[in-house]
């Protein structure tokens, strides 16, 4: 396996947590609205980018040394692909957000809606990486 | 995805020493997985990249490429 598709796992495993701790968290209702939703944000934030520094790093030792060579002209298509399909998706997810806007929910609803948008975008930008290293492009 | 683009890459590997995808794909600037995906009709290389792989088996493109749609 290549760095780079090792790299889209540990982004899609990152992705994975950020959404089960933070969204997990808003929906169970464990965290309340506020200030304190704010730092539990950074702290998942912070905590994500430790956890990926580390996996990265792992995966760096691990991999032969033509994993790590620049991107070639497949992974830079694959690249550009997904990223295309994922801002395709973002656009969407932000004019769906005009919804929560018009039933009126409070600005910080509002901000995490957005922010589920961003994480959605970024989910289906690694996941089609994944597919396209493994059936083809 | 297959594409209609078939290839005699694993014979020319074959036929020049039993090279490796790793050897291939160090000479052409490229990754193993990337070659393994030419290789396999999993991936249509650019024009550029069709050309270096010829090269290094002293072929013409033709030979190593072959067009089935």
């Amino acid at each position: 396996m290549s760095f780079r598709e090792k790299a889209a796992w540990i982004n899609l495993a990152i992705i994975l947590v950020f959404l089960t701790v933070y969204f997990g968290a808003l929906i169970t209702g464990r965290i309340a609205h506020g200030p304190g939703a704010f730092h539990y944000l950074l702290f998942c934030a912070a905590a994500c980018a430790v956890l990926k520094a580390i996996l990265t790093f792992a995966a760096v030792q691990t991999t032969s040394r033509d994993g790590r060579t620049p991107a070639d002209e497949r992974e830079v298509a694959i690249e550009r692909r997904s990223e295309a399909l994922g801002y395709n998706v973002l656009v969407w997810l932000v004019i769906l957000l005009g919804i929560p806007m018009h039933l009126g929910h409070p600005p910080a609803d509002l901000m995490n809606f957005a922010l589920l948008d961003v994480v959605l975008s970024a989910l289906v930008v690694v996941v089609a990486q994944l597919v396209m290293f493994r059936r083809g492009i | 995805v297959a594409v209609p683009i078939s290839n005699q890459i694993r014979r020319l590997r074959f036929e020049h020493g039993e090279m490796t995808q790793g050897e291939l794909a160090e000479k052409i600037g490229m990754t193993r997985q990337t070659v393994a995906a030419i290789e396999a009709g999993k991936y249509s290389p650019s024009l550029e990249a069709a050309f270096r792989i010829a090269q290094v088996f002293g072929v013409g493109v033709e030979e190593v490429f072959r067009w089935e749609g």
